[in-house]
């Protein structure tokens, strides 16, 4: 689907409707609803362990919820046969919070990947398109090179340049700037930026650098112990009167968010 | 107690379950992929075969030259008591095609080449590489597991093929110039008493050791969790669970040829 047939903001494009997931009995989402909208950049939110990144793998397929229903298109992904979701994987792009390059390709090979299983392009043209694909990330010249002989914030965007290979509606981006100094973080947020304009993706991003949040998105959501806190644009999540949403982007230690007392019992055991 | 029993029950159930599942995936991959256009890649099998047999060569090569040389001078032991020396040939070259050579070399090659699927695979799984060709609609059953089914399928064969070689060419060695035995009637001794039957039971086993190999060394890899820990586990598992299963094979399939009559 192109974006002329979705015009920005008017649609939703993945919609989460009381979304549920259970991990060994321990509720990680809790009844989440909300709407993405073709073409915006979509931010969550929340501390390690709230269950953002959970979010994601639901959205992608990856792991079915235990209750709600997650459309695509209108589609429920949790119905579709193993074969409808391939179909519906063709059509969006996931980079990953460590990259997940394949270790025994080259930057190339892992590029030309989803291009050689999907497509019936000949080499020549896959050659032509990962030179683009790698031009758009600013990785031109590496392409003999091996994941492991470039740097973490170069491997994020070989990912970056995998999960737009095959043109997708939809890239979905697992903390894309944890582990990176602020300068790499910076032109890896650009770079989201850049990709959703130039290309007309919707972009999906799960992430805690607050730096981030505001920097590239549309509209933020807050998730906290797998419910949704709070969704916004960034400007008033920024003025948000929610204790969660202010702790939480002011990085504050106390507050309602109690890590310590709520998630690592540490005090309790040390009777504090 | 009977909680663990029925717990360990329910787990080798799930892994049975599971390895008869990753069988037919790559079986379904193999003969219905080309029909949808998703033939495996030449060149990756290719790669799997040379690592997995041309760099074994050398190892299977001395293993059963060794036990060659040792079968010779045991069986030279006991046979020079009775004046029977000369059928050392024979019964080297019927052990070692028959059943040494096959169980030794899948022994190596387990432990050689079933540890580094396990740890590949499992550090690809690890390290989200295989949700990462999920998230791409490819298969990692067909990407990653058939193409080294396929290369093990042939190669353990033919090094089992090489391994009979070496085991004969080692009891040569002792026979010719131990135990006074003409090199020319040494052959001639050989080739009287080994049929083709002994070659083919042999390869036989050869070709289930390398399903065996192949499969749990997928597997384990396929499902490994929890870090490098998790790796390390799954490659001892991976070895441990092979050289079981292989000797549990080879009784089984020895027993079947030998009550058969084949």
């Amino acid at each position: 689907m192109s974006q002329k047939e979705c015009p920005k903001g008017k649609e939703a494009l993945i919609s989460l409707e009381n979304v549920s997931k259970v991990f060994q009995g321990k509720k990680v989402i809790d009844n989440v609803s909300f709407d993405i909208h073709c073409g915006e950049t979509f931010v969550i939110m929340g501390c390690s362990g709230s269950g953002k990144s959970t979010l994601l793998r639901l959205m992608t397929g990856a792991i079915r919820p235990d209750e709600g229903r997650i459309l695509l298109r209108g589609k429920d992904i949790a119905t579709m046969t193993a074969s409808e979701m391939d179909e519906v994987r063709k059509t969006f792009g996931m980079a990953f919070q460590y990259s997940a390059l394949l270790d025994s390709l080259t930057i190339e090979e892992n590029v030309a990947l989803p291009l050689k299983e999907h497509t019936k392009l000949a080499d020549e043209i896959i050659g032509i398109i990962i030179k683009m694909k790698l031009a758009l990330v600013g990785l031109r010249g590496y392409e003999s090179y091996l994941p492991s002989q470039i740097s973490g914030g170069m491997r994020k965007r070989v990912g970056f340049a995998r999960a737009i290979a095959l043109d997708p509606d939809i890239v979905f981006y697992d903390e894309p700037t944890s582990g990176l100094d602020p300068v790499v973080g910076g032109v890896i947020d650009k770079l989201i930026k850049d990709l959703s304009a130039k290309l007309m993706i919707t972009s999906i991003v799960v992430t805690h650098d607050m730096q981030s949040v505001f920097g590239i998105s549309d509209r933020v959501a807050m998730i906290h112990k797998g419910k949704l806190v709070e969704v916004n644009t960034p400007e008033e999540i920024r003025s948000s009167k929610n204790p969660f949403v202010q702790q939480f982007i002011h990085g504050e230690p106390t507050g309602p968010i109690d890590l310590f007392k709520e998630d690592i019992g540490i005090p309790e055991a040390l009777g504090l | 107690m009977v909680e663990v029993v029925g717990r360990y029950v329910i787990d080798y159930y799930r892994w049975v379950k599971g390895i008869f599942s990753l069988l037919y995936g790559i079986l379904y991959w193999i003969i219905l992929g080309p029909f949808k256009g998703k033939v495996v890649g030449r060149v990756s099998v290719f790669s799997q075969m040379v690592f997995m047999g041309v760099r074994s060569i050398v190892i299977v090569f001395f293993v059963d030259i060794f036990t060659g040389i040792v079968l010779a001078m045991q069986t030279a032991y006991q046979l020079e008591k009775m004046g029977a020396v000369i059928y050392v040939a024979s019964i080297v070259a019927v052990s070692a095609c028959r059943e040494l050579a096959p169980v030794l070399t899948a022994l190596v090659v387990a432990g050689r080449v079933g540890s580094s699927i396990a740890a590949e695979l499992g550090t690809m799984k690890v390290t989200e590489q295989i949700e990462a060709l999920e998230t791409m609609a490819i298969n990692p059953v067909r990407f990653l597991a058939v193409p080294r089914f396929s290369a093990l399928f042939f190669m353990l064969p033919a090094l089992t093929i090489l391994g009979n070689l070496s085991a004969i060419l080692g009891g040569y060695i002792v026979g010719t110039n131990n135990l006074g035995i003409s090199p020319d009637l040494y052959m001639q001794t050989t080739f009287k008493y080994l049929k083709l039957k002994d070659v083919y039971t042999g390869l036989f086993k050869s070709f289930i050791f390398a399903m065996i190999i192949a499969l749990v060394g997928c597997y384990e890899g396929l499902n490994a969790k929890g870090g490098a820990e998790g790796v390390g586990r799954v490659t001892t598992r991976s070895v441990v669970i092979s050289f079981i299963l292989i000797i549990l094979a080879d009784c089984i399939i020895t027993a079947f040829f030998y009550f058969s009559k084949v």
